[in-house]
């Protein structure tokens, strides 16, 4: 019998520290053939286990094009990632995966793409980022927007730096107003004013956004009213989830269960959908 | 009887006194009465009172419901074992006697369940708190509508319930642990009976708390035994024996039987009754320097 | 083809399931109720009920069962997969109210991902409904598209006669080869014969599914102060949900101690107030009026949009079962208003 529930086993490679409560891993799945033949697309999830204390959802933060491993950004909140927490390299970790949609890439060539994230929003939007620098030449002007609460939350620290040395990537970073440090070297203010400052050229753009809930909407509608269109629009929708594949009755925003037909939407499939998430 | 509550509901209702009248009602059928929430004068002609109003309308008054807390201060329409949980909940801290309005209803016994009734009320319909009822005159009040009962209830508690603790302190320990493991294992882990009692006003109840988990949330013998034993434990001294627990429960838990049980336990340990007075707190939460054990000196 | 069946040759069948190491499964009294439980012979079942307590969905979706074992050594993880512990399963005496539901069920559980603890159970059940002879207040089938004759579900579907039979009709492959197995319990005979008159519940009139179910496509319903008003009552108990045959969410945790444990999958319920909590301490369903929006939704506009089937089978459970009298046919009813 095929036993939809069962994890693949997952070895951590590496651990990163990305910011206070924050941690990344790096996974290798133990299963050779497994490992091979494993193929996502960015924007797609998985079920991570620690085992004893149960499965939790996040999204694959590495990109499809890297193959041979997964990454994973995860914040301390609850029973399963305080469990994930206190794991060490060389531990083991379950994975499901991967389920729900994706972000169209492929759609993508040849238009502009403004990447808007805030706080622990950004790993989903790493994972398209870093599939669309492995592949810049597809693609054109490519700016990022990234906002946390303050310089020692932004996550992927390093990552952002090299974003910002890079010629053909702008990055605009900000942190709350009020969380700012002396030695912090990006703007203050919030998300949706930093992209309104940014004033990104709509024309023929594309636009990636994730974060808390408020920030999405003020910046769905920063978007619109700097010309982008709703079609063009695509976030990704967390909700809690138990078994990923449409049955365990959890995350449905209304008639959408957002583990089958989403994660990802775009803002006029979400302007549609009843406003419950 | 009904038309002096309306009465009053309305009265409290065009007066401002109150925003919201907790009562019962009828369903469509008119054949089985439900929760009601008044909050206009014309309305108050729904408000019924007869035998088949078993529901403790108490847990109304809790925490758990935001949305009838915002419709302003309540009126209830509650039977004197009902008023004991609204003791229980001033005495906890969880209600200032002044924020509610208590329209006492004069009762004499309801239905165990609604799905008894026939059209009469006789002894045999009637659950255990009913036979040894002493406040069937509600013991705190705001206004009584009805007239007064000359019901006494007998010197020694009788009923089904006080049949079953005998039989089943009679028992050896394996013959305690067989009765209630066989009874627990019905348990289907609806929380019915938590969510059904009024002193069961957690936010996060102790198995919802998972770090650490507590309480095994599956429906095993175990999982059922640790949730069903903890809640036990959770109303001592505190349980008022209203039977809305057992009533509740699709499974036919014996509920009554362990709460009563440990209701008679703590009388004998402390002479304590929970729901009489509401300025007196419950033993399991106060501390006094007379306290007879030595481990908490 | 149809055959009959006497009531006291059901303990033939009792025993041929045994000798094939299965099990028969009836409505059997347990104190003052009746549960859907395993019998070992005819006089343990309760002809006389009118539903169990329990809805049969238990014998494909149990309330828990393991789906893996796990192994801590050192580092690694010791990872087992767990086949379902089912067998060739008979439940005899399904109402054919309940029996429409497992259609519902097994939408649920093979769209896109097939859950192979379901569909194993599932193939070994084989369901024997019996049409209705009485029925109570709570019974609303024939509001809900259904009859005491609907044979949807069934793979024998019985009709009760005046001289203490059944009229069998293979309603499946399955049910067929089951009598063709059993010819020492399902005779010939006249079919026509002194079949008993069948109760059907009276539809309640102001119920429109049709209305119910355009008023649910439109998104306007969704912030009504209706669905507080009418729901306030609600307790946010998971009983409706447990007893209900269409009923399907779940949960899956993880038991055990640091060294070794199990991965389970356990019913939950949506109206649970922390069943959609996020860690983050963000709720999509905060208000118990949203939790039970969400199951009327699911019952006459999730199923029967995306999977093209019964969401609520009229079986009376969850208005039987409600501590406070929350009657789904009330607020049908409401919702059937323009």
């Amino acid at each position: 019998m095929d036993n939809i529930y069962l994890p693949h086993l997952a070895t951590i490679e590496d651990i990163y520290e990305e910011a206070p409560d924050v941690r990344s891993f790096r996974l290798i799945f133990k299963d050779e053939k497994f490992r091979d033949s494993f193929e996502f697309k960015a924007g797609q999830f998985g079920l991570y286990s620690a085992f004893g204390l149960g499965e939790s959802t996040f999204c694959i933060a590495s990109p499809p094009t890297r193959k041979g491993y997964i990454q994973c950004t995860f914040r301390t909140a609850g029973r399963v990632t305080t469990g994930l927490a206190g794991l060490s390299i060389g531990d083991t970790v379950g994975f499901r995966g991967p389920y729900g949609n994706f972000f169209p890439v492929d759609e993508w060539k040849g238009r502009d793409i403004v990447f808007v994230a805030g706080g622990i929003g950004l790993p989903p939007v790493r994972s398209v980022i870093w599939n669309c620098l492995d592949r810049r030449g597809d693609f054109g002007n490519i700016t990022i927007v990234y906002g946390a609460k303050t310089p020692e939350d932004v996550i992927y620290k390093n990552e952002l730096k090299h974003w910002e040395e890079r010629s053909d990537v702008r990055v605009i970073k900000t942190v709350d107003p009020g969380g700012e440090t002396p030695e912090w070297d990006g703007k203050v203010g919030l998300v949706p004013n930093a992209l309104k400052e940014a004033a990104p050229c709509s024309k023929n753009a594309v636009s990636v956004i994730c974060g808390p809930p408020i920030m999405i909407k003020f910046t769905l509608m920063a978007l619109s009213e700097a010309g982008f269109k709703d079609e063009a629009a695509y976030t990704t929708l967390e909700n809690k989830m138990k078994c990923g594949v449409g049955k365990c009755g959890r995350c449905n925003v209304g008639d959408v269960y957002i583990c089958k037909e989403g994660p990802v939407y775009t803002a006029a499939e979400i302007k549609k959908m009843y406003n419950d998430f | 009887m009904e038309d002096a509550l309306r009465k009053k509901a309305k009265e409290l209702l065009e007066k401002g006194e109150v925003r919201v009248v907790i009562g019962f009602g009828w369903n469509r059928a008119r054949s089985r009465t439900t929760p009601v929430f008044i909050t206009r004068p014309e309305d108050t002609d729904r408000l019924v009172f007869n035998p088949l109003c078993v529901n403790n309308l108490s847990v109304y008054l809790t925490r758990k419901f935001k949305d009838i807390q915002a419709l302003g201060r309540p009126a209830i329409v509650a039977k004197g074992c009902d008023i004991k949980n609204i003791v229980v909940l001033i005495a906890e801290a969880q209600l200032k006697r002044e924020d509610v309005f208590i329209i006492g209803v004069a009762c004499n016994g309801v239905v165990y369940k609604q799905e008894v009734w026939a059209g009469g009320l006789r002894p045999g319909l009637m659950p255990t708190k009913c036979h040894n009822c002493d406040v069937r005159d509600p013991h705190v009040a705001d206004a009584v509508i009805g007239d007064t009962s000359d019901f006494r209830p007998p010197e020694n508690p009788t009923g089904f319930v006080f049949d079953r603790i005998r039989d089943i302190d009679s028992r050896d320990s394996a013959g305690k642990w067989g009765f209630w493991i066989t009874e627990f294992s019905k348990c289907i882990k609806c929380y019915a009976c938590r969510q059904v009692c009024s002193l069961c006003y957690c936010e996060r109840c102790i198995t919802e708390k998972n770090m650490p988990q507590w309480i095994e949330t599956s429906a095993h013998p175990r999982g059922n035994l640790s949730w069903n034993l903890t809640r036990a434990m959770h109303l001592v001294g505190r349980c008022t024996f209203c039977g809305e627990c057992e009533r509740a429960c699709p499974v036919n838990i014996p509920l009554n039987v362990i709460n009563q049980k440990l209701a008679l336990v703590v009388k004998d340990s402390f002479g304590y009754r929970s729901g009489y007075d509401e300025k007196e707190h419950p033993p399991m939460i106060v501390f006094s320097p007379e306290d007879k054990e030595n481990f908490i000196k | 083809m149809a055959k009959a069946i006497k009531k006291g040759d059901i303990e033939r069948l009792i025993e041929a399931t045994a000798k094939n190491n299965g099990r028969f499964v009836a409505p059997k009294k347990a104190g003052t109720q009746v549960f859907y439980n395993e019998v070992g012979s005819l006089s343990e079942i309760c002809f006389d009920h009118i539903l169990p307590e329990n809805s049969y969905k238990e014998y494909v979706f149990p309330q828990t069962e393991v789906v893996a074992e796990f192994k801590v050594r050192r580092q690694d993880i010791e990872l087992k997969g767990v086949q379902p512990d089912s067998r060739d399963t008979i439940i005899f005496g399904v109402r054919p109210c309940e029996a429409a539901a497992l259609g519902s069920l097994n939408a649920v559980f093979t769209w896109d991902y097939v859950d192979g603890f379901f569909t194993k159970r599932r193939r070994d059940l084989t369901v024997i409904s019996i049409a209705c002879t009485r029925g109570d207040n709570e019974c609303f089938c024939t509001t809900v598209g259904l009859s005491p004759e609907s044979r949807a579900g069934s793979d024998i579907f019985l009709r009760e006669t005046e001289d203490n039979a059944y009229i069998a009709e293979p309603q499946t492959e399955k049910g067929s080869l089951l009598m063709a197995r059993n010819p020492g319990a399902f005779k010939d005979a006249d079919t026509e014969r002194n079949v008993k008159k069948l109760f059907f519940p009276e539809k309640i009139d102001g119920i429109d599914i049709e209305g119910i179910s355009n008023r649910l496509k439109e998104k306007s319903h969704y912030n009504e102060a209706l669905w507080a008003e009418l729901t306030r009552k609600c307790i946010g108990c998971g009983a409706c949900t447990y007893v209900c045959p269409t009923c399907h969410c779940f949960d899956i945790i993880d038991e055990g101690t640091a060294y070794e444990g199990e991965r389970r999958k356990n019913w939950d319920s949506c109206q649970f107030d922390h069943f959609t909590l996020h860690a983050s301490g963000h709720n999509p369903r905060d208000a118990q009026y949203k939790r039970w929006r969400n199951r009327f939704m699911c019952k006459f506009n999730f199923y029967p949009e995306k999977f093209a089937s019964k969401g609520c089978v009229g079986c009376g459970r969850c208005i039987r079962v409600c501590p406070v009298r929350l009657d789904i046919t009330e607020v049908m009813e409401a919702f059937s208003k323009d």
